[in-house]
């Protein structure tokens, strides 16, 4: 584990890095070119922009679901386009943590059991997980404690939870075993206001803890305060005017 | 944990969330399964029941005719003998080396639909049925006196008939008979156990008897002219000249065969013998078609209740759409959607033919006892044998494959959708 730390510090891989990425559906207009796009190791960025810019298919070419029709892309130094639709996956799973705008949890899972999903799939999660605590269901529980969810939730069904605990619960999921980064998709929108800038402050604080880098898309701009860096997706895409 | 233990993890989690419609797959198949298990079950039970109702004899022996015919009608009580076997060659044959035991059988007359048995004292001591057990009396005695006779157990219990009733004769085997030996009754002196055999549905009579109430009758009519009265008859000697068959028990069971063909070859008139395992063999063989039709049918409700789970299946994924995503997103592969639907496919055949196999051993306890008395098949309650491990394991296995087909479905959605949920 040390080497392999080693040999990532030394060639300084960006958590992504992307040149000249193109993406088209089959059959239609690029709906994205993106010459430049970077986020460091351990960066916390917020992306915005409006529905429909091409957010999701950014994310789905970096969570390595899309291939690019073009160009470079880079993440924690391995690059996608190299690599074939399974060993994408299993990057991802490995490497890489979710979170949807809505609906995020399995409901026929318990809280601990949705939060230890990921190490069930992807072994160095789960290594990494029993790094921090004995078990993998003590580190859902600290997880979800820092998020501040604890005691008696635990054990209710998630379909019972309100949303703002089950995107706190998908937030510990995929922390779970300390990926290098983490996506987000809009995952404070069914949000009330108030609770917000606290889900994002817990959020961002646990995954400054694990050196976790975070690409947080929304298309509501005032967020942007709360990350080390804003950037609107307009500013990276050169394809316009399609919407 | 292996990629197969969370798979199954997950199915048996998802499933008991869809738990209504997941009963009723796992009931369909159970009940199709159940009927399979239990056709088989009885097709057994009833050969072995077949089997049982003749025990100990070596050889039947009667007028040349079909194997089957001889076999039916002198042990079944099924079909009419076409000719019968002189007394002389009973006497003969009864008195070879050997011959231990001998037990002749005069069949043609009926008593409300139950057929009339005319034999000796022989067939008491050794008739033998069911592995070797012996007729046992419910009240009563063997006959003694010339209108004396002894029922089987459901003749008994069916006509209410209780020890020193009278009863009427009638000529022929059909139920409503207009030939009637009214002249001549008979008295209940013994009432037989209960054998689960075509024994319970017989009235036993001396071969005297037979033979006195057929002395002033010929070709089927009496005879007014040379009409006797019971008291006249009583008085004659009643040796019969013909009986319908004969069993024969031997000292040694390696002379059957040639006893056999000793007998089938017989110079004074032509007869058949038959050993009855044989003969039992050869109905089998001609039952064979039904049970395969049976077996047929039941494949095909196993087929019906598989699909109704294809169906099920079918019909979820698209609800289940962002189920897949949420997994994909936490890092399960294509690949394990497909192990997911296969591993789903899995539990509710296995559930359901687990419920099958308890089905039927619920279902045959329940009726084992009402269907003895029935039909006097006997149903032995009995752990799951090789047939049933065979089946499960087809089952099982067919509802696996099958489901390749959603699980395929599940897999290029899964490629599809990647981390986007659709709804």
């Amino acid at each position: 584990m040390a080497v392999a730390e080693k040999v990532q510090t030394e060639s300084d891989p960006a958590a992504v890095a992307a040149r000249d990425l193109l993406f088209a559906w089959p059959g239609q207009d690029p709906v994205l070119r993106i010459p430049e796009f970077r986020i460091a190791r351990g960066e916390r960025l917020f992306l915005s922009g409006p529905s429909g810019s091409g957010k999701s298919t950014l994310l789905g070419l970096i969570g390595g679901v899309l291939e690019a029709g073009a160009g470079e892309l880079t993440v924690l130094g391995t690059s996608l386009p190299e690599l074939r639709a399974a060993q994408r996956d299993r990057f991802r799973a490995q490497h890489v943590g979710y979170i949807f705008q809505l609906f995020n949890l399995l409901p026929y899972l318990s809280v601990i059991e949705n939060v230890v999903l990921p190490c069930r799939f992807a072994e160095r999660r789960r290594q990494e997980a029993l790094k921090r605590s004995p078990t993998l269901n003590d580190e859902a529980k600290r997880l979800l404690d820092d998020l501040g969810l604890g005691g008696p939730l635990l054990n209710r069904p998630v379909t019972e939870l309100s949303i703002g605990q089950q995107q706190r619960v998908a937030a510990a999921r995929a922390l779970i075993g300390a990926p290098e980064l983490l996506i987000a998709d809009e995952p404070t929108s069914s949000l009330d206001q108030d609770v917000r800038g606290r889900f994002i402050d817990l959020l961002l604080a646990e995954c400054e803890s694990f050196g976790t880098a975070v690409l947080f898309v929304s298309h509501d701009a005032s967020l942007g305060d709360h990350f080390d860096r804003q950037l609107s997706l307009a500013e990276i895409n050169t394809v316009r005017g399609h919407h | 944990m292996s990629s197969l233990t969370t798979t199954l993890n997950l199915a048996g989690h998802s499933l008991y969330n869809r738990r209504v419609t997941a009963a009723l797959t796992i009931a369909s198949i159970a009940i199709s399964v159940a009927l399979l298990l239990g056709v088989e079950r009885i097709r057994e039970e009833a050969r072995t029941s077949f089997a049982s109702t003749i025990s100990g004899t070596d050889l039947i022996v009667g007028a040349r005719t079909g194997h089957l015919n001889l076999l039916l009608y002198s042990v079944f009580r099924i079909g009419n003998a076409t000719n019968n076997v002189t007394w002389e060659s009973f006497e003969d044959i009864r008195s070879r080396p050997e011959v231990a035991w001998s037990i002749p059988i005069s069949l043609g007359d009926s008593h409300r639909g139950f057929r009339v048995l005319g034999t000796n004292d022989d067939y008491f001591r050794h008739y033998r049925f069911s592995r070797s057990r012996q007729l046992e009396f419910a009240a009563g005695q063997p006959f003694d006196a010339v209108f004396d006779a002894v029922l089987g157990a459901d003749v008994a219990a069916e006509l209410g008939y209780e020890l020193g009733d009278e009863i009427i004769i009638a000529h022929g085997a059909g139920a409503a008979s207009f030939a009637e030996h009214d002249d001549k009754p008979f008295t209940v002196v013994g009432i037989l156990q209960k054998t689960g055999t075509p024994i319970d549905r017989t009235v036993h009579v001396g071969l005297a008897g037979i033979e006195a109430i057929h002395v002033d009758w010929e070709g089927g009519v009496q005879r007014p002219a040379s009409r006797r009265s019971a008291e006249e008859v009583l008085e004659m000697e009643l040796e019969p000249e013909e009986i319908t068959a004969f069993l024969l028990g031997l000292k040694s069971r390696v002379a059957a065969f040639s006893l056999q063909r000793q007998i089938n070859e017989y110079p004074g008139e032509p007869l058949l013998a038959i050993l009855p395992g044989v003969a039992l063999q050869q109905l089998w063989e001609m039952v064979r078609i039904v049970e395969n039709a049976l077996l047929a049918v039941s494949i095909c409700v196993v087929a019906a209740g598989l699909i109704g789970m294809l169906t099920a299946i079918l019909t979820s994924l698209n609800e289940r759409r962002r189920e897949m995503a949420i997994l994909r997103a936490v890092g399960a592969r294509p690949w394990h959607v497909l192990m997911l639907i296969l591993s789903e496919a899995g539990l509710l055949a296995a559930s359901g033919v687990l419920a099958g196999l308890a089905l039927v051993i619920l279902v045959t306890a329940a009726i084992a006892p009402w269907l003895e008395q029935q039909s006097g098949v006997f149903i032995t309650i009995q752990p799951p044998g090789v047939f049933e491990l065979v089946i499960a394991a087809a089952v099982i296995g067919a509802a696996v494959l099958i489901s390749l087909w959603p699980a395929w479905r599940a897999y290029r959605n899964a490629l599809a959708d990647g981390l986007t949920i659709r709804v």
